[in-house]
């Protein structure tokens, strides 16, 4: 489903350049979870970026079903809008629409009929339990609210791919709980394959695989470096460069 | 449908920001109604009055404006009667006046001077209302004063410089038009005060059949016709200009230079004024945008990592900044409606125009067409405002913008 081979991507801000990653690979099959953990600083979100088509810059290979993700900005944001759902650490609900709304808006770009679109809404918002609350916008709604929102806007159009970045960590534990189940029945439910960046062991505990990212470099890849220690060199000029 | 309501709403959500933003966009509409309302209204009323002094279309002899007469009334009408009855059928016809333009000398015995005379039928000051100021005496009314003198009534400056009031005596003189000297005396009937300092020197009006027989001739120089309906001059003028092929016809709009030199002036004050005040509103709103866009860059975000496009984006933006230009502009027209009533009510007086000595009652003229063209253009430069600002805050990219604080 999610391939990714030798995936660089530096920042340089004034003077320094940070390596957040520096040649990552592997592949997450269809319909699976990946739990994404590593300290803060480790390059979760950068990968996860890279994987979401949110960002380009970057060296290395990313395959999509099995085809190479296109270059072109247009098509990258349309296939955002068909294939993959995003879920933030902060919610970013749109202020001004309520929970439905906000449920609908993925559908509505997609270009979906009203029937359909309420059709499909209705039953998301029930899913995550909170069909009484459909009415009201996300500032009269609670953090764990507010996130089942999130979950529901995601998955409503049945993507491909969920990217969810830290998803409980602005969460207290029974939420977080609450959160992390949801997603994984309901993504269940819609076969989606989901990579989650994460430092939350309730949230590892319930992906089908874990991976841990350190300083740009998965655990796996950094054994393979140890094994190999002449490749280093190689890979980090690859990075630099 | 939707997305104005979301507009309407981003725009409640920073109530004070928009607030502030919509009475600029009014007080600007409202200032360029006003502005042009006033200058409307001066227009209108320079043309009746234009149309007044002269009539709403004058006919004359094809080289009466062009060539130099050698002798008095050389390019004048002749057997003008016939002419004048054959108009007067027409119902929008009010009036036909005919009227005699000669000069010559004006001595009280002692002191000569020269004059500017105009012979007129007494049916010129009904007709024309009162267009002179009359300070002494009366105005003309046709028939013979005392001892069966001919009568004239004289401008201001020149009776001073006469040293005569109304009912005292004076001659005047003039080329015939076969060219021999001719004098007539006069009582002065009246002093009267044109407003135009340049006239209040020189004029004078005597009856026509007195400056006839000054002139020694039965022409006249101008036959004016007055309409009901000013709005309808343009119609008759193509309908006179096919009837009396030989004859001249020209509308009051070409000889009326005061009219038009005031209307230049007065275009160019209030289009200056009307592009500083756009502009103004230009650059509020894009302030006002810009910081918009920038609080919502996480929004923006958000929206182009689900796949929105950059248009649909922008759109957004667009729509909010078009409702707040559109409320502020019908704001704008409410406050200059309110002005233009205000107005009405008050009877405020303007100081006398450039080369006038007369004030004038403040009015605006509130007209539709212009407040929708004025209101349409400021929301176009309000929708302008928000393109720039939200391309601007659309140019991040998309993982800057989600980690935007
Ligand atoms: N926009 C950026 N500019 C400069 N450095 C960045 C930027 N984003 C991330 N980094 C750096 O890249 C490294 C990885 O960051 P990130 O992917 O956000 O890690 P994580 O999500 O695991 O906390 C960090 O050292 C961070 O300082
Ligand atoms: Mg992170």
């Amino acid at each position: 489903m999610l391939r990714f081979d030798h995936l660089c991507k530096s920042y340089r801000t004034g003077p320094t350049e940070v390596h957040a990653l520096r040649g990552v690979s592997g592949s997450i099959p269809a319909g699976a979870s990946v739990a994404l953990c590593g300290p803060s600083g480790s390059g979760k979100t950068t990968l996860l970026n890279i994987c979401g088509l949110l960002d380009p810059s970057y060296t290395g290979e990313l395959y999509l079903n099995d085809r190479k993700v296109p270059t072109d900005a247009r098509a990258r944001t349309r296939m955002r809008r068909d294939r993959i759902g995003f879920i933030f650490q902060c919610y970013n609900l749109i202020p001004v629409m309520t929970a439905f709304e906000n449920v609908e808006y993925p559908l509505l770009m997609l270009g979906l009929s009203k029937a359909e679109r309420y059709k499909r809404v209705a039953e998301m918002i029930d899913g995550v339990g909170l069909a009484k609350h459909a009415c009201l916008r996300p500032d009269q709604l609670s953090g764990g609210q507010q996130q089942r929102v999130a979950i529901a806007r995601a998955l409503v159009k049945q993507p491909k791919l969920v990217i969810a970045d830290e998803p409980t960590a602005n969460l207290d534990t029974a939420t977080a709980h609450q959160v992390i189940d949801l997603m994984r029945d309901l993504g269940r439910e819609v076969g989606s394959t989901f990579l989650i960046a994460t430092h939350d062991p309730r949230m590892t505990g319930r992906c089908d695989r874990v991976c841990t990212l350190h300083d740009g470099l998965l655990a796996e890849d950094q054994d393979a470096l140890e094994n190999e220690s002449t490749v280093c060199g190689p890979k980090e000029a690859v990075c630099a460069g | 449908m939707r997305w104005l309501i979301f507009a309407c709403l981003n725009v409640i959500r920073n109530r004070r920001r928009s607030l502030l933003t919509v009475m600029i966009a009014a007080i600007a509409m409202a200032a360029i109604l006003v502005g042009s309302g006033f200058a409307l209204f001066t227009y209108h009323s320079l043309a009746q009055k234009a149309a007044r002094d002269d009539g709403n279309l004058i006919i004359t002899n094809p080289h009466f404006f062009v060539k130099i007469a050698e002798h008095p009334l050389q390019y004048g009408l002749d057997h003008f009667d016939g002419l004048r009855s054959k108009l007067l059928q027409d119902n929008d016809v009010r009036a036909v006046l005919p009227r005699i333009h000669f000069s010559g000398l004006v001595s009280n015995g002692d002191k000569t001077s020269t004059f500017i005379g105009l012979g007129v039928e007494p049916d010129e000051f009904r007709v024309k209302g009162p267009f002179l100021d009359l300070l002494a005496g009366k105005v003309l009314n046709g028939k013979q004063g005392k001892d069966g003198l001919p009568e004239v009534v004289m401008a201001k400056g020149l009776a001073r410089s006469m040293n005569v009031k109304p009912g005292d005596g004076i001659t005047l003189l003039s080329t015939t038009t076969d060219g021999a000297l001719n004098a007539i005396d006069f009582v002065v009937r009246g002093v009267y005060s044109t407003g135009v300092p340049a006239l209040d020197n020189r004029q004078l009006y005597v009856n026509l059949d007195t400056a006839q027989s000054l002139l020694a001739t039965k022409k006249i120089s101008t036959l004016s016709v007055y309409l009901f309906d000013i709005g309808k001059t343009a119609e008759k003028l193509t309908r006179y200009q096919k009837l009396l092929p030989r004859l001249l016809v020209t509308p009051w709009w070409k000889h009326a230079f005061y009219y038009h030199s005031v209307r230049s002036l007065y275009n160019r004050i209030f289009g200056l004024l009307g592009i500083i005040l756009v502009l103004l509103v230009f650059f509020s709103i894009s302030n006002t945008m810009s910081m918009t866009v920038t609080e919502r860059t996480r929004e923006i975000g958000t929206m182009s990592a689900m796949g929105a496009s950059r248009s649909e984006i922008i759109r957004n933006f667009v729509f909010e900044s078009a409702f707040i230009g559109g409320v502020g502009s019908i704001l704008g027209a409410l406050i200059a409606a309110l002005m233009n009533w205000g107005l009405l009510q008050l009877d405020f007086q303007m100081p006398p125009p450039p080369g006038s000595s007369q004030s004038y009652p403040l009015l605006i003229e509130f007209s539709v067409p212009l407040a929708v063209a004025v209101g349409l253009t400021l929301t176009l430069v309000c929708i302008l405002a928000a393109l720039n600002a939200a391309h601007r805050g659309c140019r991040m990219s998309v993982t800057d913008a989600l980690s935007h604080v």
